[in-house]
C-alpha cells in the first residue's frame, strides 16, 4: 500500500507539473471532493461491518479503550508540541496529528480546509507515520510490548500494519490492535472537525 | 459534518444492509478511492509553485509532526496499558518474537 502511495503521488505531481492539458486529470480533480466522500461512506462499511467490535469491547469491560484513549490524547498533544515548535495555528496543528496515519483522509481534508502546505504536511508526517511504525513494531514489541506497538501505528494498527502486529505480538494483542484502530479511524473525522470548530 | 454524517450512513448499511462477503469488495473500494484521491492530491502539489519552492521546510515539519505526536502516543499508551493491563497481562506485555 505504501508503494502504490507513493506511486500515485508521484504521478500526480508528474502529472500537475505537465500543465492542466489533461481533461481527464481535471475531471478527476474537480471530483475529489466526491471521492472523499465516497471513500467516507467506504470506511463507514467497513466499521459498520465488524460486527464483533462491540461485543468484544463488552469483553475487555472497556479496558480496552485505554490504548486508542493513550494514541488519542498523545497524538493531540503532540500536534500542540509540533504546533509550538513549527508556528504552526493549533488547530492546524492538532488536526495534522490527529490522522494517526490515516495520511490520505487527513492530506485531503487538511488540504480542503487550510490549502495544500498545510495538506501536504498532514499527507507526508502521516504517511512517514505509517513507515516509521511499520520497520519500528519489531523493536517495540521487544523492548516495551504490544500496546506500544499499537500506539506507534495509530488509525493504521487495523489494517496496513496489522500484518506486523500479527507476526511480533501475540493473538489477544492483534485483538486490540484491530479495536485500536476502528476506534481511532472512527475519531480521526471527529478530531480534525472538533480541532478547526473549536481551535480555530 | 457531513463526512461524519456519510461515515454513520456508511456504517448503518454495513451492519445492517450489505452481506458480509461484501467486506472485501469493500476493501478493495477503499484502495481504488485512495489511490484515486492521492493522485489528485499530487496533482494539486505538482500544480502549485509555492509548495513545490517550500518542499524542503515542508519535509522538516512532516518529520517533527511524525515523530512528536508518535513519541507521545506511545509513552501515554504503553504507561496507561502498563497500569490498566499490568505486567504480563493483555497488551501491557507481549510475546513478541
Amino acid at each position: 500500500m505504501v508503494f502504490l502511495a507513493f506511486g500515485a503521488l508521484a504521478l500526480g505531481v508528474l502529472c500537475g507539473r505537465l500543465g492542466s492539458g489533461l481533461a481527464a486529470v481535471d475531471v478527476l480533480l474537480s471530483s475529489s471532493d466526491l471521492i472523499l466522500n465516497l471513500l467516507m461512506v467506504s470506511v463507514g462499511v467497513g466499521i459498520g461491518m465488524q460486527r464483533g467490535i462491540v461485543r468484544k469491547i463488552c469483553q475487555y469491560h472497556l479496558k480496552a479503550l485505554v490504548i486508542p484513549l493513550g494514541v488519542t490524547v498523545g497524538s493531540i498533544l503532540g500536534g500542540a508540541a509540533c504546533s509550538l515548535v513549527t508556528g504552526y495555528p493549533l488547530a492546524e496543528g492538532v488536526s495534522i496529528a490527529g490522522c494517526m496515519g490515516w495520511y490520505s483522509l487527513g492530506g485531503v481534508t487538511i488540504g480542503a480546509l487550510s490549502g495544500g502546505v498545510y495538506g501536504g504536511v498532514a499527507f507526508l508526517s502521516n504517511l512517514m507515520r505509517e513507515m516509521l511504525s511499520f520497520f519500528c513494531i519489531p523493536l517495540l514489541a521487544r523492548y516495551l510490548g504490544p500496546a506500544a506497538c499499537i500506539a506507534a501505528a495509530g488509525a493504521t494498527s487495523e489494517d496496513t500494519t496489522l500484518p506486523m502486529m500479527m507476526k511480533y505480538t501475540n493473538e489477544e494483542s492483534v485483538v486490540l490492535s484491530v479495536l485500536n484502530g476502528a476506534t481511532c479511524s472512527a475519531l480521526v473525522p471527529v478530531l480534525i472537525s472538533l480541532s478547526y470548530q473549536l481551535l480555530g | 459534518m457531513l463526512t461524519m454524517a456519510l461515515m454513520c450512513l456508511g456504517a448503518v448499511v454495513g451492519r445492517f444492509v450489505l452481506p458480509h462477503w461484501w467486506a472485501r469488495a469493500n476493501s478493495r473500494v477503499q484502495l481504488v478511492l485512495t489511490v484515486l484521491l492521492i493522485f489528485t492530491m499530487g496533482v494539486s502539489i505538482g500544480r502549485n509553485e509555492d509548495l513545490l519552492h517550500n518542499l524542503g521546510t515542508i519535509g522538516l515539519d512532516s518529520a517533527l509532526f511524525c515523530l512528536i505526536p508518535m513519541a507521545v502516543s506511545i509513552a501515554l499508551a504503553h504507561l496507561l496499558a502498563k497500569r490498566v493491563f499490568g505486567a504480563g497481562e493483555g497488551a501491557g506485555e507481549g510475546e513478541g518474537e
